[in-house]
């Protein structure tokens, strides 16, 4: 499998992390990125607007 | 002293003054001698401390003073359990010199039952990383076969109790961590649900994902084990407030009447397991139905759909609080985490946000699911243990984890031996109850043990250096 995005717009995302990330583990990385890929997706699927997250928002801060 | 002991039987013997914890704690330590320069179970082993915990035990017992169950009964912590005054490392170079002030409230509740402190336990690196090669002390390996896993990221806790150097130790569980070493290593392991038990003190991985648990030999101990860790704890902001059960009241009142339900296509279709935890699940689920409970399939969504949310929440928030150290020390890490934590960085906001929302949605299918059941049963661990050198980068990616969706959801559950497959490595099942109801889960994992002959068995390796 390979990921849906070239590496040279791997590597701009890999810039915007921050991370100092030397060539050969940005293309380890980049190898392995379908896999993060697959995932996001799954998340991402439509959802009832009114769907509210799992952590719900408590003004009583223990 | 060659006998290994479980909590329960060194306990009864304690109490009845037919056992010394000096002379229990004395034959761990020889047994750590022995073999942890072959098992690596421990980065700390503190033997001068569990020697005078030992002594002092004994001397209250003598007194008629005893504290309970776990008086003078020989335990470790992952070395993410803050000790104060003892050194604790996450197993990372960053923390390599770290020595807390304070306690972890669970180590002094430990230490507060009359437990004997051994030492700190192997971990993958900050419970994620391993098993890694390139880090200030090696992994742990399996007494089993040391050629192989342990699965992490307890893995010192499972190493040190299959080989008897301790009779129960602590782990932590955020994807598996408990479990997976628990099954690989042949003993028992149980990831309470979220809010049992207090993270304070604990080297966070993911506020949301993290729990706190107890692994040991048997069942009955880890029952033993949570009484003393779990309970409401202001230092916590996930800690629930509520009355605790008496875990082991009705630990052997058996399954009869108890509605299972078998996640069939976890295991059998989402993640295919090896043949002989195929062999073992289908063994207990008979064990189950001979013993008078009703058995049947239960289905949920595929097992890639917790897995995705799962690793999404859990990746996002291990990011958050490792990015200063990944900005400014990356190369400190060991390659294993450092790679998959990177990861992190990837993740937008609203994918964090969106895993959020999926989650409420399959935390809501769970309960619905479960409302026809007290109990689930499902594969713990895919297969036996690999051999230590030949797990890849990115196993928790490759495939989906069957332990991560109790994580998500904060369900309690636990891993239990159910017997021995290829290469004589232990396998395993995975019992799973409702929110805080793990009593009912003791009672059947208890039941499962007890109907089983697996708890006789010890590993070859120890067996041999005991000689």
């Amino acid at each position: 499998m390979k990921p849906s995005i070239s590496e040279a717009e791997f590597d701009l995302l890999a810039a915007q992390t921050g991370l100092p990330l030397n060539a050969a583990q940005k293309r380890t990385l980049y190898d392995a990125y379908w896999m993060l890929e697959g995932m996001i997706e799954r998340v991402n699927q439509p959802m009832p607007l009114d769907r509210e997250p799992a952590h719900t928002f408590n003004p009583e801060v223990r | 002293m060659d006998e290994f002991l479980t909590i329960a039987a060194a306990s009864k013997l304690i109490a009845d003054k037919k056992l010394s914890p000096v002379e229990l704690t004395q034959a761990c330590i020889e047994r750590v001698k022995q073999q942890d320069a072959t098992l690596h179970a421990f980065i700390l082993p503190t033997h001068e401390r569990a020697m005078a915990d030992a002594r002092a035990a004994e001397a209250r017992i003598m007194a008629g003073q005893s504290r309970g169950a776990l008086d003078g009964i020989p335990i470790g912590h992952k070395d993410i359990y803050n000790t104060a005054g003892i050194r604790t490392t996450g197993h990372s170079r960053l923390l390599e010199h770290n020595v807390p002030d304070r306690d972890a409230t669970v180590v002094r509740k430990w230490a507060e039952a009359g437990t004997v402190m051994m030492g700190k336990l192997s971990t993958h690196e900050f419970a994620m990383g391993g098993p890694s090669f390139d880090l200030p002390w090696p992994p742990a390996r399996n007494p089993w076969n040391p050629e192989h896993f342990t699965a992490g990221s307890s893995s010192g806790t499972g190493a040190a109790v299959a080989a008897g150097f301790i009779l129960g130790g602590t782990g932590s569980d955020t994807g598996g961590s408990i479990r997976g070493p628990a099954a690989l290593c042949g003993i028992a392991g149980i990831k309470p649900t979220y809010g049992l038990v207090s993270r304070a003190g604990v080297l966070p991985l993911s506020f949301s994902m993290d729990h706190a648990g107890p692994m040991a030999w048997t069942v009955e101990d880890c029952a033993l084990l949570l009484q003393s860790m779990a309970g409401h704890d202001a230092a916590d902001p996930a800690s629930a407030d509520r009355s605790l059960p008496n875990f082991t009241a009705d630990i052997a009142k058996g399954v009869k009447g108890l509605r299972i339900g078998v996640v069939r296509h976890f295991f059998e279709t989402d993640n295919p397991v090896s043949p002989a935890t195929l062999q073992g699940i289908n063994h207990a689920v008979d064990v189950f139905e001979h013993l008078g409970a009703d058995v049947r399939d239960a289905t949920l969504s595929p097992l890639a759909e917790y897995h995705a949310c799962g690793s999404i929440i859990l990746t996002s928030e291990a990011y958050a609080i490792h990015e200063p150290w990944l900005k400014t020390r990356f190369n400190d890490y060991g390659e294993l985490f450092r790679d998959r934590l990177a990861f992190g960085g990837f993740i937008r906001a609203t994918d964090y946000v969106q895993a959020l929302r999926r989650r409420r949605t399959l935390c809501e299918e769970l309960k619905t699911a479960m409302a026809g059941f007290d109990i689930l049963v499902s594969a713990s661990q895919a297969a036996e243990a690999p051999l230590i050198t030949e797990v890849p980068k990115w196993a928790t990616m490759e495939k989906p984890s069957l332990t991560m969706p109790f994580n998500l959801t904060g369900y309690p559950a636990m891993s239990v031996c159910s017997g021995f497959g290829a290469g004589d490595l232990p396998i395993c099942v995975q019992l799973i109850a409702k929110p805080f109801d793990e009593s009912t889960l003791f009672k059947a994992g208890h039941a499962y043990e007890t109907a089983m002959s697996t708890r006789e068995r010890r590993p070859t390796l120890a067996l041999q250096e005991a000689v």
